[in-house]
């Protein structure tokens, strides 16, 4: 496993994956689990980068089917504001990714995950840290 | 309210490079209720100036607290103890709590974590909209409630520019005319006689010719114990 860490921030509701389902991935992967996707806030994104995440995954329901109407569309904009933080102090705003997943699809969120990773290998192919 | 809004990240890290232990200090008022400085804010500019100085191998600790206000003494009184613990304070308070701060307490390194904006009123979720520019001679009984002075991108006192077409204003389309809502409003009010009568011309000296405005209650400054 690389020395990379990834950190997803989920809905609940939008998945009971566990750390075996995303085993493949090279990379440390931290899933921390809120009650909805509404309710992850910009500072917990940041709180995430500040624990040595080199990359953070945002988790929702897919737009329309939220537990709580508009959580994940509300995480979105969140998602949008760490962006423009990140790119404040220096550092490459696709490290925040946003996916909203069908309810309950291991497989969508494995493949978010995936996607993150990829991400992050394009930001940082050398496996040069944030921190 | 009082409208702010965060200054950017980099801009803060430079008020506090000098320093490895500060307070981000918000504030339960206007700012907290314009999401420009209440406790989320607090939160948010702690983890960014944070994770910014890690970054630059220089870790900075904060201490994270939000007062009920930062325009009156009495609820600046955690600053005492604050000021022992830490080297300096980003107040997300408008400038009047960070002027009020720095003026009761000469010796805190106090500086501001946002740019006060403007007096405005919260139409929608996640948005707001300057209502009143503070000028001290209110016009607005002679204009239906809209204030042109600060809704009128040039101020007028006497009208539409001529430049304004459909209700919408030349400098800004998206912004509607608010001459044209007064002429409407009045109408609707039954009220449109007062644009046909000579105002007095507009007392400035109440918009501050002369430094710093005081407003004084003599019925209120008895058993006054604040520090000024």
């Amino acid at each position: 496993m690389s020395g990379w860490k990834i950190a997803i921030l989920c809905c609940h509701y939008t998945n009971e994956a566990t750390a075996e389902d995303v085993a493949d991935i090279p990379a440390q992967i931290e899933i921390r689990r809120f009650p909805c996707s509404g309710r992850i806030e910009v500072a917990d994104i940041l709180r995430a980068f500040e624990n040595d995440a080199e990359a953070v995954l945002v988790a929702g329901c897919e737009r329309g089917s939220c537990h709580n109407r508009s959580g994940s569309l509300r995480a979105e904009k969140r998602v949008e504001a760490a962006r423009k933080i990140l790119e404040e102090i220096g550092m490459e705003p696709e490290r925040v990714q946003m996916a909203f997943i069908p309810r309950l699809d291991t497989g969508a969120f494995v493949a978010a995950a995936k996607d993150t990773f990829e991400k992050l290998l394009e930001i940082s192919p050398k496996g040069e840290t944030t921190s | 309210m009082i409208i702010a809004e965060r200054k950017p990240i980099g801009r803060i890290l430079q008020m506090i490079a000098p320093f490895k232990k500060v307070a981000v200090i918000g504030c339960r008022g206007c700012v907290a209720i314009c999401s420009a400085g209440g406790d989320r804010e607090v939160e948010t500019v702690a983890a960014a100036l944070r994770l910014a100085r890690k970054r630059e191998g220089r870790p900075l600790e904060t201490v994270e607290d939000t007062f009920v206000r930062q325009c009156d003494p009495e609820y600046l009184t955690p600053l005492e103890e604050l000021r022992k613990e830490v080297e300096a304070v980003v107040s997300l308070a408008c400038g009047v709590g960070v002027n009020l701060a720095a003026d009761l307490y000469p010796d805190l390194k106090i500086y501001p974590g946002v740019d006060t904006s403007f007096y405005g009123a919260n139409p929608s979720l996640g948005e707001w909209e300057e209502k009143c520019r503070g000028c001290g001679d209110c016009i607005i009984d002679f204009t239906g409630g809209l204030c042109p002075i600060a809704r009128c991108a040039k101020n007028l006192l006497n009208g539409p520019c001529g430049g304004s077409q459909g209700g919408r204003c030349e400098i800004r389309p998206e912004v509607a005319c608010v001459w044209h809502q007064i002429y409407e409003r009045l109408k609707a009010r039954g009220e449109v006689e007062k644009l046909t009568q000579i105002w007095p011309a507009k007392n400035w000296i109440p918009a501050g010719h002369g430094g710093p405005r005081e407003r004084v209650r003599p019925d209120l400054q008895f058993n006054n114990n604040s520090k000024k």
